[in-house]
């Protein structure tokens, strides 16, 4: 099993489990799979860490979830972005852009 | 929202820890399953692809655990288990729980059942459609006696003139015979204007209200009361049509009023109590002189919509400004407007609050045993909660379990409370005064069970956080330390937290002293006025002729002097006499101007005025009356009219100032045409409308002069007055076996109602200062006798240094008085400005009586003695080898 590629900053897997969100409900298994395929397999997220996130996050309101049948016909809980989830996303998206602008200038200050 | 989701989730959470566990087992398992099928795609076997799918999840079980937390499971689950925790605590120490339940019941019961008199009296809507509308209007006489009736012509200017006013009704009530269908039987009537209904918002259970064609001669209609309607006929349900006979007069019965309908006015009532039955009271046309003479009318007023209620009195004010220049019978005469809350419970509320904060008091100190109780505990606790500490349990997680468990006791506290404060209600309205008739209704409702929980919970955490904060200051390694000091390595701050709530508890129960101790004085007081009579052995009773059957004066007279001479001759009456109102029965009297021979005639309505009351010879010798000078009415002036009167000192004093009345020549305006009367006696002041009032001047006119067609029997007895009551109601029914004997009471009996409401307040506050002081001992010998087993040691070595066991017993009583003094400072302090309020409710003593306070003082002081004695005797007994091995 190929371990972790990027170490994820603290914080930043509440955007990507969002983000995976966004393009339609999954269920748990299926936003590591995303995370990973949208990531260019560079992102490999625990289920460890998966879990509780996705649980946190329901509480917060941003993600709703329902049992429901899978394409295989087994029961699984699926996950689906809210309207304050998709604003969340928006304002972290935001906020990431900025540091990634911020670290950039940073780098390239000589 | 969020929190919504998060209380949802955590609800969801109390459903049962299976359940959640469940939903994230079973999404775990089927990411593990999803998970290994990819594996096997992968190409790898299926034995292998499942453990490395399981080992990709790491830890299982910490996963689930984990997850379990963020959902929620957390706060509620930590509750139900601090409960569980807390109970397991409580059920091992019953003594202690015992205590603190039975203590908190005492003042949670207390307050319960307090709270439901207030909420009753005070904070319910009264029983009529929109109620605060609705309000009285009164006179205020020219000596300044507020709430005084009105006359008819006034309260007719009133009606027309005022524009306030949606509705507004004049009634006077009066006793009046039933008879036919059954035993004759005196009731108390209402004469209203039937407008009274409307104004009340009152419907008709059966038929309807009373209307104007009720009072005119031929057709005159009544409405029943819902008690005499069920008493006197069944509760018959086709009794609207049917005929009653009322003093001889035919009735027909229009409508009955439901259960709820209740409507007295006890305030100048004619009757003194509640009406049972409604008829029209007559209004001559105007223009008629005698509707301006003759104040006998209260009157009901509901507002307009929008009006205010000072609005109402400025416009009444106003109007009867200029009523006073019309007639000279209104000179110096105003007018008021009451509240008809105030006007029920106007003169109890002030009683009520005392006493509702003197319960508060109660509960105050309570709670601070209670604490105490808790903080004797913390020492033994700091072992267990160091512990937790160590092992990582947060300081607010602590505190978090430690207030459950008060929570627990208050609960607790608060349902053996209820049970306190249902006997307590029942208690209550049995020793009510008599006034407070809508102190039947009180029950233990929803209202009473949300202020109940309320307190329940506030005192939880007036009790519990000082203890669960001071708990949570230990050091950690000086408790956990075997052999640590205990207790007494805790320092002064929780010896001080201690020392604060006894000065707190004294200070309180000083202050509930005080204010009983007030009002014990003035009911002592209030017992002590003489009132001008003797009421020890007398019986008495009202006697009321028909007008049919007795239509003319002398047939009263003689029926009434008939009746008299077969009680006299009865074995066991000393003597016999009659009057037409009693003294402090509670109702209305009678009172006009008189004329003075010899000065110039007063116009009409001005002049000197007195009391009036139709009396004989034995009435004054019967209620030890005193005749100061002159004599006794005499047979022949009792059997017919020869212009005599009696005239009271503090008459003779006022109006005869240089001169003496005897033989002095008044006219008393009674009637139209009244005769010149000869004073021939001056009788001792009788206090006849208030035990808290002056007497007023007096006429009395023998019964031929003045006959009333109503007398009250006053007997005096050899024995007990109430045994002789059925022989006396054999006389009155062999002279007329129709005529009926009503208000058989004994003098006593009279007194009794009168200062009634006096007892009520003084007997609850000096239950609850009892209660008070005995909770404050408590807490005192509790912290005391704590404090001498922190210090077994430091005795032991005293003792072992040669103390000797007088100046042991004064270093332990030195320690609790200085206690006590300080609190009494401080709840003399108190006391001073609460007492100050209370001045309303005292009579003959200040608010500051010094007498009392010292008394209270020297009292307090005494039973702290005591309740530090003990402990400090125990201390005396300390074997200091035992003491030096304690640790």
């Amino acid at each position: 099993m190929t371990r972790q590629k990027a170490d994820l900053l603290q914080g930043t897997l509440d955007m990507l489990i969002l983000k995976a969100l966004s393009l339609g409900p999954l269920h748990g298994y299926g936003v590591i799979q995303r995370i990973r395929q949208m990531s260019g397999e560079m992102l490999n997220v625990e289920q460890g860490s998966l879990y509780p996130a996705l649980y946190r996050i329901e509480q917060k309101g941003w993600v709703s979830s329902k049992w429901e049948l899978n394409e295989t016909g087994r029961r699984a809980k699926f996950y689906a972005l809210t309207r304050a989830g998709a604003r969340q996303l928006r304002t972290e998206e935001a906020s990431w852009d900025r540091l990634v602008l911020a670290i950039a200038r940073m780098r390239q200050a000589t | 929202m969020n929190w919504l989701n998060i209380f949802a989730a955590r609800l969801r959470a109390l459903r049962g820890r299976e359940s959640v566990i469940h939903d994230i087992d079973e999404e775990l398992r089927l990411h593990v399953e999803l998970e290994t099928e990819a594996n096997i795609e992968r190409g790898m076997p299926p034995a292998e692809a499942r453990r490395a799918a399981l080992m990709s999840f790491g830890n299982f079980d910490g996963v689930r655990d984990t997850a379990y937390g963020v959902r929620g499971g957390g706060m509620m689950e930590t509750f139900l288990q601090d409960v569980r925790y807390g109970v397991r605590v409580l059920a091992r120490h019953k003594g202690f729980t015992a205590v603190a339940v039975l203590t908190l019941a005492l003042g949670i019961g207390a307050n319960t059942a307090i709270f439901s008199v207030v909420n009753e009296l005070l904070l319910r809507p009264l029983p009529y459609r929109d109620a605060e509308r609705i309000v009285m209007l009164w006179e205020v006489t020219p000596e300044g006696r507020r709430q005084n009736t009105t006359s008819r012509a006034n309260f007719r200017g009133w009606r027309e003139q005022a524009k306030s006013f949606e509705g507004m009704a004049a009634f006077s009530d009066q006793r009046v015979n039933l008879t036919g269908s059954g035993e004759p039987e005196e009731i108390s009537l209402q004469l209203a204007t039937p407008e009274l209904f409307r104004v009340l918002g009152a419907e008709p259970l059966l038929g309807r209200v009373l209307a104007d064609e009720d009072g005119r001669a031929g057709t005159y209609g009544v409405v029943l009361g819902h008690g005499l309607w069920k008493r006197r006929f069944g509760g018959d349900p086709q009794i609207v049509g049917k005929p009653i006979t009322l003093n001889g007069t035919p009735y027909n019965v229009v409508g009955v009023l439901p259960p709820d309908f209740q409507w007295h006015i006890r305030q100048r009532s004619g009757t003194g109590r509640p009406a049972e039955i409604w008829a029209v009271l007559a209004m001559p046309p105007p223009g008629t002189g005698a509707t301006e003479r003759g104040r006998f009318l209260s009157v009901v007023g509901r507002l307009k919509p929008g009006v205010s209620f000072e609005q109402a009195a400025a416009e009444l004010k106003t109007i009867h400004a200029r009523l006073e220049l019309e007639s000279t019978y209104n000179k110096g005469y105003g007018a008021e407007v009451i509240p008809l809350r105030e006007q029920f419970f106007g003169n109890i509320r002030k009683a009520l609050w005392l006493l509702l904060g003197a319960v508060g008091f109660v509960l105050l100190i309570a709670c601070a045993n209670v604490a105490n109780l808790l903080l004797s505990r913390v020492a033994a606790r700091e072992k267990e909660i160091a512990l937790r500490t160590a092992l990582g349990a947060r300081r607010v997680r602590v505190i978090r379990q430690l207030l459950t468990e008060s929570l627990l006791l208050s609960v607790l506290g608060s349902l053996l409370g209820l049970l306190v404060a249902w006997w307590g209600i029942g208690a209550l309205v049995a020793i009510s005064p008599r006034e407070l008739t809508h102190l039947q209704g009180v029950r233990l409702n929803l209202t009473v069970l949300g202020w109940t929980l309320g307190i329940s919970l506030l005192t939880a955490v007036i009790f519990g956080i000082a203890p669960a904060l001071e708990a949570t200051r230990l050091n950690l390694n000086d408790a956990l330390k075997e052999g640590g000091k205990g207790a007494e390595g805790q320092g002064s701050r929780s010896r001080r937290l201690r020392g604060a709530l006894v000065v707190a508890e004294v200070a309180l129960a000083l202050m509930l002293l005080a204010s009983a101790g007030l009002l014990v004085r003035s009911f002592l007081r209030l017992q002590k006025i003489n009132a001008g009579f003797e009421t020890e052995n007398v019986l008495t009773m009202v006697l009321r002729l028909p007008a049919g059957k007795y239509p003319e004066d002398p047939q009263m007279v003689a029926f009434f002097r008939r009746a008299l001479e077969r009680v006299r001759a009865l074995p066991g009456v000393r003597s016999a006499g009659m009057v037409n109102f009693l003294p402090l029965y509670g109702g209305l009297g009678s009172a006009t101007g008189f004329h003075i021979e010899g000065q110039p005639a007063p116009p009409p309505g001005e002049g000197p005025g007195a009391s009036v009351r139709v009396a004989d010879a034995g009435y004054f010798k019967t209620m030890g009356i005193p005749l100061l000078r002159g004599r006794n009415f005499t047979e022949t002036e009792e059997a017919e009219a020869r212009g005599v009167v009696i005239v009271s000192e503090s008459l003779a004093r006022k109006y005869f100032p240089d001169e003496d009345p005897l033989g002095k020549r008044i006219k008393v305006f009674m009637s139209e045409e009244p005769a010149w009367t000869e004073i021939v006696g001056i009788a001792g002041d009788v206090r006849y409308d208030s035990l808290t009032e002056e007497a007023e001047p007096t006429v009395y006119e023998p019964h031929p002069e003045l006959t009333y067609p109503f007398m009250t029997l006053v007997i005096r007895t050899n024995g007990d007055p109430e045994a002789l009551a059925p022989a006396v109601r054999r006389e009155i029914s062999a002279l007329d076996p129709d005529q009926p004997v009503s208000d058989v009471r004994t003098m006593n009996q009279v007194m009794a109602d009168t200062v009634g409401r006096a007892r009520f307040n003084t007997l609850l506050l000096g239950l609850f200062a009892g209660l008070a002081t005995l909770l404050a001992a408590v807490g005192i010998f509790g912290v005391m006798n704590y404090s001498v087993t922190l210090r077994t040691r430091e005795i032991g070595l005293r003792m072992a240094l040669g103390a000797e066991p007088g100046r042991v017993l004064m270093l332990v009583l030195r320690q609790g008085l200085l206690l006590t003094l300080i609190g009494i400072g401080v709840g003399l302090a108190g006391a001073l400005a609460l007492t100050r309020v209370m001045s309303g409710l005292l009579f003959g003593v200040g608010a500051t009586d010094p007498a009392t306070f010292a008394a209270i003082v020297l009292l307090l002081a005494v039973v702290s003695l005591i309740a530090c004695y003990i402990p400090a005797r125990r201390a005396t007994r300390v074997d200091p080898l035992v003491a030096l091995k304690y640790e």
